[in-house]
């Protein structure tokens, strides 16, 4: 039995060794035998017993461990991890230490573990290479794309664009390819060529790598022609099936280039061949299915399950959860915080649902749940509130920093919205797309209002775009008056949109939209050429009068907003002393160096610089000492009941005093009674903007108006 | 003879094996092989005429395939993290592994930024400096295949230990 047993010792590449001493580590090899035993422990022949010492550091050191097992009463063991030894002979051993606690037994295991060490190292090495070799293309995949953004958005006669593109894509590790708006290649790099050859009999005619790729994310992304039509970006895993040979799993980033009429005048594409990668995790199916980062079920293992959910025919909601601006979370904390987050993120989730139910990591910022059998709406409701319970808990980095994220959830029933996993998949994107208008966190079941009310706005986009094409839009001037000199001295532009069908369309029920789609680029430079000409025309009827005009935060960040400025201040050969800028405090607070850039730049040619909306944002003043600022103007809220309520009157003097301590003027926005004019003459405010004097109005009028500068009675008296 | 406990600790691929095997051997190898659990060198060095007997815990780098082991950090007598200075992300993890070791041991630890043969893509501000400097007793710039300052780094920890013999545990 005993020589049985040490065979099977023998063939495990075992060795056992009883202790006799837990406290100085004497020990004896009472089973296995091996040319590798002997030389671990050379002191062990002629079964003597032997005491571990430092030459044998690691498992010298694991004796503290062993020791506390040794010394219980129960059975037990612990493992000591795997660990390199290398023996008098130079030979490397490869071993892993088991102490064990066995009817008042105590044993130390040692086991040769080569074979283990030898999968390890392969599997470890590749996936390890894996991670360095991503860790470049990552880095490269983010300079590339910025430098192609820039080359690209570059006006077209300014140079070879092409030939520009070509000598910045070719050496990139990986394909890149590069298409007009309607994916038509402009131009593809080595890489791109090499990695979608197929062999030649395969077809007659080569196929672009372009159309490849687009025919895979048709076919394979149910979200893609929501994609091409929000000009969105998207990254994630395709797989290329060529028969009879070519199997090829591909990392694909796809991003738009858009103008300034937000239509994608091209499209970057960036695609990675990861074959290798799928084939390691494929060795081992749990990995094959597993997000490794999150350890939640993958992609694949999501697309199966709701397959076999939908074979089954049982009902249940999918349910899509988008973390909103996960990218700028990136930016600000680092990747790494990125990564930690999704972990506990899907952790979070995770612990919410129901054993029954199934969650998946679909996208890099995107989880995707099944609630089994639930049928009813209301029901659903209930178990994504308990989802925004947990999500709205205090998230914390590793440097114990609090912070907060929100959430887009679409949800869409089956059978009920849809029948095919594609339909599903693609109603709950656009339903957690439709959600994500706010930064707050929203749910979305899908409706046909859904579909339609995404159809609305782009069809206000598409009008947007005419009217910038056909100049509807139309500045309409509301006058500032000096309290001082009693004259108008600047007036506000507005923008107003002569609708062919709708009429007059005021601001709020466009500039919204025109902000997310970045068409607010191009109607804010339109605003300010036209601030300018009014400027001019204004001058010219011998009228020196200051034209304010309102900056959204896409102009402020905006690089070429600046240079615009300037060269629409010199076209019409204008004082720049005759243009003021407005900007809210969110603008202020949100892009602080980029607008302190544009300001201080504003200022040094002579132009003014306002803060709008004052007092309706943030609380903290300190930005106002710093930034370059010549005027505030407080909020019209806090002007309505200023005759009555204590604390608006008490909050208007303050910021007086404290906007003239910082020697910054004060204009009041929304006066509208000859009260709220007194208060705030008796307060020293510089200047009024309001309905008392009058509503925004057309160029002629305005002119009209200075020229009369008959201000009513009553208001000259008040004045 | 002193002996002294040494972990090498840091992210994956930052040359941790190459430093010690520089050290040890006195060679390197261009091959990137990875690390699975822990091997011990021995390296004999003499300073100020006294005899000091590194014992090197090479432990295999942390990223998601392989966690921090606490356990491997007792009775070091120092730490060398080890950074790499093509990846900006191997110092945040560097930083990180530190901030854990710090929790279970006072010794004092060395900042390595390594492969300082090849172009850097990060470099510290003097801010960043003049904070690290409270967290590592001393810094390193070196490089494993040219031998830069390998020597010296490990020289200049036995200096610092000796001069402390009370943290030693291990001395015999």
């Amino acid at each position: 039995m005993m020589s049985l047993l040490n065979n099977v010792i023998n063939a495990l590449e075992q060795a056992v060794l009883e202790v006799i001493d837990a406290t100085s580590g004497e020990v004896k090899l009472v089973a296995g035998e091996g040319k590798w035993i002997t030389e671990l422990f050379p002191a062990s022949k002629n079964q003597q017993s032997f005491i571990i010492n430092e030459n044998t550091a690691f498992l010298f050191d694991f004796l503290v461990d062993a020791r506390l097992v040794w010394q219980e009463q129960k059975d037990d063991k612990i493992r000591s991890g795997l660990w390199t030894e290398i023996t008098e002979n130079n030979s490397e051993l490869h071993l892993e230490a088991t102490a064990i606690k066995q009817q008042q037994k105590n044993l130390l295991l040692i086991t040769n573990q080569l074979e283990d060490y030898r999968f390890q190292q392969k599997t470890k090495q590749l996936a390890r290479e894996i991670l360095l070799s991503n860790d470049r293309l990552f880095l490269q995949n983010e300079y590339l794309q910025t430098r192609l953004q820039s080359i690209l958005k570059r006006p077209p006669e300014q140079d070879n664009i092409v030939l520009t593109l070509t000598k910045v894509i070719e050496n990139a590790e990986f394909a890149v390819i590069i298409t007009k708006g309607n994916f038509a290649p402009i131009i593809e790099n080595s890489a791109a060529l090499s990695l979608f050859e197929q062999c030649s009999y395969t077809s007659s005619l080569p196929i672009r790598p372009v159309d490849i790729i687009t025919k895979l994310m048709k076919n394979q992304l149910p979200e893609f022609e929501r994609i091409v039509a929000t000009k969105s970006s998207w990254e994630g895993e395709l797989c290329w099936i060529s028969p009879p040979s070519t199997l090829k799993w591909l990392k694909v980033g796809l991003y738009p280039v858009k103008n300034k009429l937000n239509e994608p005048e091209s499209w970057i594409i960036f695609v990675n061949d990861i074959s290798t990668i799928k084939h390691l995790v494929q060795r081992n199916e749990k990995l094959a299915l597993e997000d490794m980062l999150t350890k939640l079920p993958n992609r694949f293992s999501f697309w199966q399950t709701l397959e076999q959910q939908i074979a089954a025919n049982r009902c249940f909601y999918l349910v899509y959860v988008d973390i909103n601006e996960f990218r700028r979370h990136n930016e600000f904390y680092g990747h790494l915080e990125g990564d930690k987050l999704l972990i506990e993120f899907g952790q979070r989730i995770k612990n919410t649902i129901k054993e029954s139910d199934f969650i998946a990591r679909v996208g890099g910022d995107e989880f995707a749940i099944i609630l089994s059998n639930v049928a009813d709406q209301s029901s659903c409701e209930q178990a994504i509130l308990r989802i925004f319970d947990t999500i709205n808990k205090t998230f914390k980095t590793n440097k114990s920093e609090s912070f907060h994220v929100s959430v887009s959830i679409g949800a869409a029933s089956f059978p009920n919205d849809a029948r095919s996993v594609e339909e599903l998949m693609k109603f709950v994107d656009l339903s957690a797309y439709n959600g994500k208008k706010n930064k707050r966190n929203s749910l979305q079941f899908y409706s046909q209002s859904i579909k339609d009310a995404s159809h609305q706005i782009i069809k206000i986009e598409q009008e947007l775009r005419h009217a910038i094409r056909n100049e509807e839009f139309e500045l309409y001037l509301q006058p500032i008056i000096d309290l001082k000199t009693r004259t108008i001295t600047k007036a506000e532009a507005l923008i107003r949109w002569n609708h062919p069908e709708k009429g007059l369309v005021s601001p709020d029920q466009f500039i919204e939209i025109a902000e997310k789609s970045d068409l607010i680029i191009a109607i804010g430079e339109w605003v300010i050429h036209r601030a300018c000409q009014l400027v001019k025309e204004i001058n010219h009827q011998g009228f020196n009068i200051k034209i304010s005009v309102n900056l959204s935060p896409s102009q402020v960040i905006d690089a070429n907003l600046f240079s615009y400025l300037r060269k629409c201040i010199i076209d019409f050969q204008i004082e720049p002393a005759l243009l003021e800028l407005e900007v809210t405090e969110g603008v202020l607070v949100d892009d602080y160096s980029t607008a302190r850039k544009l300001l201080s730049n504003a200022r040094t040619i002579g132009m003014t610089v306002s803060v709008d909306d004052f007092g309706t944002g943030y609380s903290s003043l300190a930005y106002l000492k710093k930034l370059p600022l010549d005027f505030l103007k407080i909020d019209r809220s806090f002007i309505k009941d200023i005759v009555n309520d204590e604390n608006d009157k008490a909050i208007v003097k303050a910021v007086i005093a404290m906007a003239h301590n910082l020697n910054l003027s004060v204009t009041t926005e929304g006066v509208e009674t000859e009260e709220q004019l007194k208060f705030l003459i008796t307060n020293s405010c510089n200047s009024v903007q309001g309905y008392l004097f009058s509503r925004p109005i057309q160029l002629d009028a305005f002119i009209k108006l200075i020229d009369e500068q008959t201000l009513p009675d009553n208001i000259n008296n008040a004045l | 003879m002193i002996q002294k406990k040494i972990c090498l600790l840091g992210a994956s691929s930052v040359g941790k094996t190459s430093l010690v095997k520089q050290f040890v051997e006195g060679i390197f190898s261009e091959k990137y092989q990875t690390t699975i659990g822990v091997k011990v060198d021995k390296k004999a060095l003499i300073v100020d005429d006294e005899k000091i007997n590194f014992m090197l815990w090479d432990i295999e780098g942390n990223d998601r395939y392989n966690v921090f082991e606490e356990r491997y950090l007792r009775g070091a007598a120092g730490l060398i993290i080890v950074v790499d200075q093509t990846r900006a992300s191997s110092l945040i993890e560097g930083l990180d592994i530190h901030t854990l070791a710090k929790q279970v041991t006072s010794c004092p630890a060395i900042l390595a930024i390594n492969k300082s043969d090849l172009p850097s893509t990060w470099h510290l501000s003097s801010q960043e400096q003049e904070a690290y400097n409270d967290l590592f007793s001393l810094q390193f710039n070196t490089s494993a295949k040219t031998g830069a300052q390998v020597e010296n780094m490990f020289l200049a920890l036995a200096e610092l230990l000796l001069k402390d013999k009370r943290n030693d545990v291990t001395t015999k």
